[in-house]
């Protein structure tokens, strides 16, 4: 379908662009040449954590559509739960600061900041000579996938914009309809317990925040950046402060989980393929 | 805070000293009582992405009855999952939905939809639980007599059913549609692609290139045409409805846009998966399984015209004798006596007897319960044993849709999971998805891909596309095999293909329009999608009058919604001047009466004319709730708040 691959073709283009962009700003030439080389060795080092990424990915692809519809059968209704919870939430945020500029940030943040965020990490930490920040950010990605998908099943709810179309505007598919086509593509209408959305972006901005010594500059950018994607959510009208709530815990859960199951122990030496994986359960929180 | 809980504190605190004092039968009389608490009522619709407007509808009752101190529940659910609930399991207490019929109706519509003989049945017969011998009565006779009686009849049914109040009717909306200009034409106010009539009366555009000129010279002409254009440029074979078998050429494989495909964009999803014509909580309206499936007998407009029987007449007081047209099933076996014999039976029990207790169809009860026996007279004559009822009953029960018995004999067990019966007294066949659907009507099923688009095309052995010989047509009308269907159908459908493709709201259907990508949209648009039609030159907007009115469906069967005068108040807190102006931008009218659609058929008394509902006035205070009136209504008759201003009610 050509709109679907037109919007698909600019995600791509912006992704890139700010890519290469920030490879360069935030890395430098210098640690981007020596990560070419030893490209190889890195990957292999992180071979476990790439695979389990992969697999959880892969299981989402092919296990999305019959989990959707265990969870309309089976999945706790929520709709009603998460409405009287927090009523009128999201209405009010949209209704205090909607601005035709901020809604183009917005909508620019949810889409193009988004991915950007979410595959900026995996080449800034391909670079660092150690692999554990790497593994762990692919673990904590793996993490927020699993355990999110299985929400999604759990929980059976539909967005603030199907509930309250009268208060909440679902700005992003009014502005852009064609980025309607690629959401559906990822994702499903009722798939908003969390917002993986948050849990994501919240995931890159704690690590940013914790490898703040390693990419200085990448932790102000990557913060305001997560934080912008978390807001975007609600107020685009995609998400209920629920879901960003859950978010929230999700990724926090997430990291903190990567950590405990990374062991930081097994790259102590340069990577050249010696190291032996991660034994789960040892090695918790020790900062790089 | 709350006077049930310090009161059982008091009474745990004072216990033991109540009942040294001896006084311990009057404790117990006190605790023995439950006490009240506040109602709680949910209500069921579907999201915005589904229909733009029924949440709307939803939101204001929510607010409306959240003010008068009723604790609401808003639970949005999808399509299928909202007719799940409602009328297979009965599970609710409020929904707001859309009637299932978008052409005007006839009055014993109302038959299937309140007549408390359906009590125990699931499906679209009597969803609200509806026991009422005045409403009987009048369904009942209007069914027996004619003319005036007929219409005095109908006034007093609806002035009761709206006394009842078993739904309360809100709104009939405009069938909003986005067409393509220079595609097809006839889309006006009463021929949109949402009904079966609607959609075969579409006529292709004339081709405006100069290859009209093979336009009668049929499928040849079509082929090249077809393979040549590409774009938005129709061939135009099918203008004179002579080219029966012109899909031979460029309809087989043309599925981008080009030839004759017409191609609709929907929200709904669930014709791409189910082809059930009975499956009650996959049809909308029936339009496309409308058109897989032929009845004995069409309503077109304010008339019906004979379909797949070639005439039928009243031969006895309790007995009407149909004779088919000559006709096929998809799959090639010929349609039979037995096959309509077959299909009344079916319905009345989906199971012919192999579950204890019959397994009614949860579609098209009201009109084909009527037909009480069936016997065949030879392969193209079958008599309905029907009762002595008007013209109007028996040809409402001659609309139900004829299936072939080869294939649905096989689908009447009870239906089983993986090989194991659970107690779900269901058939098979209610079920079932009927993939690859056999039916025998101007279109037959090609290929679906399960949420996102289903392919039909031509059926070319329909009798429409059938002429009649040269002679036969000018000596005897009873050999032409179109005999007494009007000419604007003969040769349709205007369209070799028709494409549905689902989008994921209205908005990017409309958008789909504009970009040239769809043909019409089918599916409701709210009002956020209308004004991107006239950003486009090549889109348009038709509007017409839907019958399928928006409604708020009560469950009778539970307190406090089994009281009429509470469901009274409820209708109260609707102001449908306001949904109307706000939710629908005006592309609606409010109404009273279900039959609001229906010619010449709402009485005086329930006619909508000024701002408000003539029966049941909404509790109006400049424009917004009255609030102290609405819940001086209730203490009016019986119902208690407590100091907070919530409304008790018995634990429910």
């Amino acid at each position: 379908m050509t709109p679907f691959l037109s919007v698909l073709a600019s995600v791509v283009a912006w992704v890139g662009t700010m890519l290469a962009v920030a490879s360069v700003a935030i890395v430098g030439p210098a640690r981007l040449r020596e990560a070419w080389s030893g490209l190889r060795a890195r990957l292999w080092d992180a071979r476990r954590a790439v695979a389990v990424l992969c697999a959880v990915l892969l299981a989402s692809a092919i296990g999305r559509s019959s989990l959707q519809s265990v969870s309309e059968l089976f999945g706790l209704q929520a709709t009603a739960l998460i409405y009287g919870l927090e009523g009128g939430f999201v209405a009010w945020v949209q209704a205090t600061f909607a601005l035709p500029a901020l809604t183009a940030y917005f909508s620019w943040v949810y889409v193009y900041g988004y991915a950007f965020l979410l595959a900026f990490p995996v080449v800034a930490y391909l670079a660092l000579p150690r692999t554990a920040t790497l593994r762990r950010v692919l673990v904590a990605y793996a993490l927020n996938y699993a355990i999110g998908l299985a929400l999604y099943t759990a929980v059976f709810a539909y967005g603030p914009r199907n509930v309250m179309p009268d208060m909440v505007t679902p700005l992003l598919f009014t502005n852009q309809p064609d980025v309607m086509l690629l959401a559906t593509e990822v994702n499903v209408n009722t798939n908003v317990f969390p917002s993986l959305h948050t849990s994501l972006s919240v995931t890159v901005g704690t690590f940013a925040v914790l490898t703040r010594e390693e990419y200085p500059l990448w932790t102000p950018v990557a913060v305001p950046l997560s934080l912008s994607v978390v807001v975007a959510t609600m107020y685009l009208g995609i998400h209920w402060l629920t879901d960003v709530v859950a978010g929230f815990a999700l990724a926090f859960g997430s990291v903190a989980l990567a950590y405990r199951l990374v062991d930081p122990r097994s790259d102590a030496a340069e990577p050249s393929g010696d190291a032996d994986g991660e034994c789960p359960g040892s090695g918790t929180g020790a900062d790089d | 805070m709350t006077r049930p809980i310090s009161r059982r504190a008091a009474l745990a605190g004072f216990g033991l000293a109540a009942a040294s004092a001896g006084c311990l039968g009057r404790t117990e009389n006190i605790a023995g009582r439950d006490p009240h608490s506040q109602l709680t009522l949910e209500i069921n619709t579907t999201p915005a992405d589904d229909d733009p407007n029924g949440i709307r509808i939803a939101r204001q009752l929510e607010e409306h009855l959240t003010a008068v101190g009723i604790d609401v529940r808003l639970n949005t659910v999808g399509q299928t999952d909202l007719w799940r609930k409602v009328l297979i399991n009965q599970n609710f207490d409020i929904y707001v939905g859309q009637f299932v019929e978008t052409e005007p109706f006839d009055p014993d519509a109302l038959y299937g939809l309140t007549h408390s003989k359906f009590i125990a049945e699931s499906g679209w017969q009597n969803p609200f639980g509806l026991t009422e011998i005045a409403v009987d009565d009048l369904l009942d006779r209007q069914r027996r007599v004619a003319g005036d009686e007929r219409a005095d009849a109908v006034d007093a049914l609806q002035e009761t059913l709206c006394d009842r109040q078993p739904f309360s009717v809100v709104a009939f909306p405009d069938a909003l549609t986005a067409v393509r200009r220079n595609r097809f034409e006839g889309w006006t106010e009463g021929r949109q692609p949402l009904s079966v009539t609607g959609l075969l009366e579409l006529d292709a555009v004339a081709p405006d290139d100069g290859s009209g000129g093979d336009t009668d010279s049929g499928d040849g002409g079509s082929g090249t045409d077809g393979n040549a254009t590409t774009g938005n440029v129709t061939t135009g074979n099918a203008m004179t409805g002579d080219t029966g078998d012109a899909d031979d050429g460029d309809g087989a494989d043309t599925d981008d846009g080009g030839g004759d495909v017409l191609r609709l964009v929907t929200t709904d999803d669930r014709i791409t998966e189910n082809w059930n014509p009975i499956a009650a909580e996959y049809r909308k309206y029936g339009t496309f399984t409308g058109l897989l499936y032929d009845p004995l007998v069409r309503a077109d407009g304010e008339s019906v015209v004979p379909w797949l029987a070639a005439d039928w007449e009243r031969v006895d007081d309790d007995a009407v004798d149909v004779s088919l047209r000559d006709a096929r099933w998809h799959d090639g076996e010929p349609v039979t006596a037995s096959d309509v014999a077959f299909t009344y039976e079916f319905l009345r029990d989906t199971s012919l007897g192999n579950v204890e207790t019959p397994v009614p169809t949860p579609r098209f009860r009201g009109r084909s319960s009527l037909v009480e026996d069936e016997r065949v007279l030879d392969d193209a004559t079958v008599r309905l044993t029907v009762p002595d009822v008007n013209e109007t009953a028996v040809s409402r029960a001659l609309q139900a849709p004829i299936l072939p018995e080869h294939v649905w004999s096989e689908r009447t067990d009870a239906a089983t999971i993986a090989g194991f019966e659970f107690d779900f007294e269901t058939t098979e066949a209610v079920v079932s998805n009927n993939p690859d659907p056999v039916g025998s009507g101007p279109l037959r099923f090609v290929e679906a891909t399960a949420g996102e688009s289903v392919v039909f095309e031509r059926n070319p052995d329909h009798f429409l596309g059938r002429p009649a010989s040269d002679d036969a047509e000018a000596a005897e009308e009873t050999t032409d095999p179109r005999g007494g269907i009007p000419s604007r159908y003969h040769g349709k459908p205007a369209f070799d293909r028709l494409r549905i493709e689902v989008l994921p709201s209205d908005i990017s259907a409309v958008e789909s329009v504009a970009e040239g990508l769809a043909d019409a949209t089918a599916s409701n648009l709210g009002p956020a999608s209308v004004p991107r039609i006239g950003r486009s030159d090549d889109a348009r907007l038709v509007s017409g009058r839907s019958a399928a009115f928006y409604h708020v469906g009560y469950n009778v069967r539970r307190s406090p919604l089994s009281n009429p005068r509470f469901r009274a108040v409820i209708a109260r807190l609707i102001d449908k001047s306001a949904v109307v102006e706000d939710a629908f931008n005006g592309y609606a009218k409010a109404a009273t009466s279900p039959l609001a659609a229906s010619a010449d058929a709402v009485p005086e008394s329930l006619t909508w004319t000024g701002e408000t509902d003539p029966v049941h006035p909404f509790f109006d205070d400049g424009g917004s709730l009255d609030v102290a009136a609405a819940r001086a209504e209730l203490r009016d008759i019986g119902y208690r708040f407590d100091d907070e201003g919530r409304l008790l009610s018995r634990g429910q």
